[in-house]
């Protein structure tokens, strides 16, 4: 049994590897290809999403990813398939410049239906009892209430003055300046500084 | 987890169901369309449709039958309700979550296909809610809530834990009465000695050896029997902790992989640690002392009354003072030590990060920048470390002072009564001997709430383990059943997580004896398939079957004991090679052990370690080699004989010639035993009768290696990739020798 196989490996390894299809996958792999007004139409769908025509190739729905979320949401947008595996398919360098208004207003559509991180604009009360703070704030979503470990990595500093809360669900909330909230809302958030 | 939620009166009424239509599943869901964040609406599954209410709207209604697809999918920190209609060409979102409800609608929206697909097996969430869907706190990873519905319960568990020592506690409350009755009684009668001699100067020496005798000799009684309380109430806290932790860990042990895999690392370990460590301490210092100061601050309060009521409430004037300036401080005092805590956490979990990590420090040469770091960090702590103390220094002797102010009121209002004679000296003595019995369990009780707090959240999350059935257990006529080898999956679905499938439909069956190689890429479920045979979980959909009767119905044990596993990380128990070699089968001869360390090719580097098979392997078997564990646990699954042999990247850890070897004593033990092998180095399957090849959570092809060679699918290409690599790796190195010899 091994030998037969062995005989059909080496048959392989002679003739029939196609060394440049590995080859062009690799390329593909390192490739970092930008999308620009240039070279893709973005449409949207009537299910609430947008497809890509781009090049020669056809997406019925994208998917959008910031790869700088926090920092520089604006620059370097992954576009990528809907498929599990969701492989990309390009990247817009710089939101603000390549792609036209309409386009840009479509990214920004999709990044905000796939990221979710209410910004909080108020702190009412918060409240802490046994391990666990209740926040109730006022966010740009609207009010909200939520619950966070008072242990752990609940509250993240981005920077000094940046805060990413997390709560016992796992959504996240920002406060993108502390420096702005008022000395009241300061001392309730105390805790966490 | 709640998956059928009460809809509001308006929202039932614009739902308009047909007659007999009925409400399967129900979940709020919170992000409208135009992003605002609170309670939107309803996910509504009938029978028969798909409602998702928006306010007192219905926003979107179909028919189950018309939808191709239901499917929640997962965004960053919030979800979408994703259907896609046969007669539309694009898929479309009906509704949008924060992380509260994903896990949620993901189960309905497999409920809802389920009943599209007529499939009767509702889907059962066994996830936990993260709050108490009534009072809105958070819950301690429990079921129940201990503040809404666990309180009298927690209390009712407490009494069964302990009524077994009912009568020995009884005993012990009458031995604390008369402590108390002692020590109240001390008082009284220093009053009448002071009265009767001291006062007016009369009686003799003896009386005052009298009287220092039967002081010292109540005192010593006292203290004896506090002593002896005490030393009952510690070892009575430390059986029942040990009852309690033993009782856990067997169940820790029954219950499914499922449920301890789901828990945070750590948490089942804090439970079993630290929940048991509070509940002692709880029995030890608060439980028994509870009653006796409870009893001794009555009957003082009552003899100071009846002494005098105006005294007496001066005595306790200060009390309130006391309780607001702590209620102020705790605040600030639970501020500094949370920060003390936050800032020594970082502390250890920078000193942890970088010493785990030093090669990639050390290599980098960045170990002036750690050490800046880390100096901060450590100066941080120590600032905050003397400021709490300083803190805690100055405020405690102050509330001390404050509480124990109202003595010099009773002294100066007591001294003046004294003086106009309307009290006695010695009545004074005992008034101020009482005030100090008063303070003692009055400063106490005020640290009992948050005690008893602690000691229910504790029951509850000892509970939340000890009432949990395990989700694989055996049913009550589970066959004892000899396998035979025939395995079949039949339309198997699992997923470890409901909105991630990761076997969907498997139909493979496997004849008595096969040895059947899986291939695919990472992350496709082969170790899936593994986990399912080994039973560590219960398939979704479908059925297993050995021998054609379903695992379900088999005794888990019995089964277990005829399966052999060799898995990609080997855990060796700390203890000595030979018991770890022995852990499959506890009444192995020496011989039995050898020869199947033989077979795995362990024998010989076991005997030249210097105490043979007795050599103590730690608890990570850390002074072994990879590959040297791995053939341990390939000794410990053959010891037993196995029926089913499962390979889990078995030999992957091993260089060439040792996986050669044990290949070749493999091949031995592998005849007439059905075995499952997966390996990345797919010239580690040549031996296996078929090959299937897994790929999008499916079988994607099934076949013998030239038959899957021949088809050019999948396998044909992870076949030529890795020949590609091989030669590539063969040929740089041809290169380098001639390199060398020129």
């Amino acid at each position: 049994m091994p030998k037969k196989a062995d005989d059909v490996f080496k048959k392989l390894a002679d003739e029939e590897f196609n060394l440049e299809q590995m080859e062009k996958e690799t390329e593909e792999m390192l490739r970092l290809r930008y999308i620009n007004s240039s070279n893709a139409v973005f449409a949207r769908t009537e299910g609430g999403f947008v497809s890509l025509k781009i090049e020669d190739e056809f997406y019925p729905r994208v998917q959008v990813y910031q790869a700088f979320p926090f920092t520089d949401p604006y620059c370097y947008i992954s576009i990528r398939k809907s498929d599990e595996k969701a492989k990309e398919i390009g990247v817009i360098k710089d939101l603000r410049k390549d792609v036209d208004e309409d386009t840009r207003q479509m990214i920004l559509e999709q990044i905000r239906l796939r990221y979710f991180t209410p910004i909080i604009k108020k702190i009412n009360n918060i409240k802490d009892e046994y391990g666990f703070a209740y926040f109730d704030v006022v966010t740009d979503h609207g009010a909200c209430r939520f619950t966070i470990h008072m242990g752990g990595n609940s509250v993240v500093h981005l920077t000094d003055t940046r805060l990413l809360i997390t709560d016992l669900d796992g959504n996240r909330f920002e406060i993108p300046d502390v420096t702005k909230l008022s000395s009241a809302e300061l001392k309730k958030l105390d805790l966490f500084l | 987890m709640e998956l059928l939620f009460k809809l509001p009166k308006k929202t039932q009424e614009i739902l308009n169901l047909s007659q007999g239509e009925e409400i399967r599943y129900c979940v709020p869901y919170d992000i409208s369309l135009d992003k605002r964040y609170g309670d939107i609406g309803y996910i509504v599954v009938t029978d028969k449709q798909l409602i998702v209410t928006e306010g007192d709207r219905i926003y979107y209604s179909s028919d189950l039958s018309r939808l191709e697809k239901i499917k929640c999918e997962p965004m960053v920190n919030s979800g979408i309700l994703l259907i896609k209609e046969y007669d539309k060409e694009d898929e479309s979102y009906v509704a949008r979550f924060s992380m509260r409800h994903l896990t949620r609608v993901s189960f309905v929206a497999k409920g809802a296909e389920r009943i599209r697909d007529k499939n009767k097996k509702p889907v059962v969430s066994r996830e936990r809610e993260k709050t108490c869907l009534k009072c809105g706190r958070a819950l301690p990873g429990t079921m129940k809530c201990p503040k809404c519905d666990g309180k009298l319960v927690t209390v009712s568990k407490f009494w069964n834990l302990i009524k077994e020592y009912k009568l020995q506690l009884a005993i012990m409350m009458i031995i604390s009465l008369s402590s108390t009755f002692f020590s109240l009684y001390l008082p009284e009668y220093q009053k009448n000695f002071v009265n009767k001699h001291l006062a007016i100067k009369s009686g003799a020496l003896s009386d005052v050896l009298l009287f220092v005798g039967v002081m010292l000799a109540l005192t010593v009684l006292q203290i004896l029997i506090d002593v002896g309380k005490n030393w009952w109430f510690v070892s009575f806290g430390s059986r029942l902790s040990l009852s309690i932790r033993s009782k856990m860990y067997k169940k820790i042990q029954e219950l499914s992989l499922s449920y301890i895999l789901e828990k945070r690392p750590g948490e089942l370990m804090n439970r079993v640690a630290r929940d048991t460590g509070s509940i002692q301490r709880f029995v030890q210092e608060c439980f028994g002392h509870m009653f006796s100061h409870m009893i001794t601050m009555v009957g003082a309060i009552i003899i100071m009354f009846a002494m005098d009521v105006k005294m007496t409430l001066v005595s306790i004037i200060f009390l309130p003072i006391v309780f607001v300036i702590t209620s102020i401080f705790r605040k600030s005092i639970h501020k500094r030590f949370h920060l003390q805590w936050v800032k020594s956490d970082k502390l250890n979990s920078s000193l942890q990060d970088v010493i785990s990590g030093m090669r990639v420090v050390k290599s980098f040469g960045k170990e002036q920048a750690e050490s800046e770091k880390f100096k901060n960090l450590n100066a941080e702590y120590a600032a905050v470390q003397s400021r709490n103390e300083v803190f805690w220094a100055t405020l405690f002797p102050m509330v001390s002072f404050i509480m124990s102010m109202g003595i010099y009121f009773v002294i100066y209002m007591g001294g003046v009564r004294v003086l106009d004679d309307r009290m006695s000296v010695g009545a004074l003595m005992q008034f101020q001997s009482y005030v100090w019995i008063l303070y003692g369990p009055l400063m106490w009780m005020t640290h009992l709430p948050r005690r008893i707090t602690e000691m229910i959240t504790s029951m509850e999350r000892i509970y939340d383990v000890l009432d949990e059935e395990p989700l694989i257990g055996n049913k009550p006529n589970a066959i004892k059943h000899d396998i035979q080898g025939e395995v079949e999956f039949r339309n198997v679905s699992f997923g470890y997580r409901p909105y991630e499938p990761v076997l969907q439909n498997i139909n493979l069956k496997v004849k008595k004896g096969e040895m059947i190689g899986l291939v695919g890429a990472s992350g496709t479920g082969k170790s899936t398939m593994i986990n399912l045979i080994m039973r560590l979980y219960d398939v979704d959909d479908g059925e297993l079957l050995i021998d054609g009767i379903n695992v379900n119905d088999m005794d888990t044990g019995y089964y277990h004991s005829q399966i052999g596993v060799v898995l990609q990380e080997n855990y060796l128990f700390a203890g000595t090679i030979y018991n770890n070699i022995k852990f499959s089968k506890p009444d192995a001869t020496e011989e039995e052990v050898i020869r199947a360390a033989k077979m795995a090719n362990a024998h010989d580097f076991i005997i030249k370690t210097p105490d043979g098979y007795n050599t103590y392997v730690g608890e990570h078997g850390h002074n072994l080699s990879g590959g040297e564990r791995q053939r341990i646990a390939i000794a410990r699954a053959i010891l037993n004989n196995p029926r089913l042999l499962i390979l889990d990247e078995a030999t992957s850890s091993l260089d060439t010639e040792s996986e050669y070897l044990i290949h070749k004593a493999l091949e031995r033990l592998t005849e007439g035993r059905t075995t499952f092998a997966i390996a990345h180095r797919l010239s580690t399957l040549q031996g296996a009768d078929r090959l299937v090849v897994i790929d999008g959570h499916k079988i994607a092809e099934v076949g013998t290696h030239n038959e899957l060679m021949e088809k050019k699918g999948i396998y044909y290409k992870l076949v030529t990739a890795q020949l590609q690599m091989q030669s590539l790796e063969s040929a740089s190195e041809e290169v380098k020798a001639a390199e060398v010899a020129s």
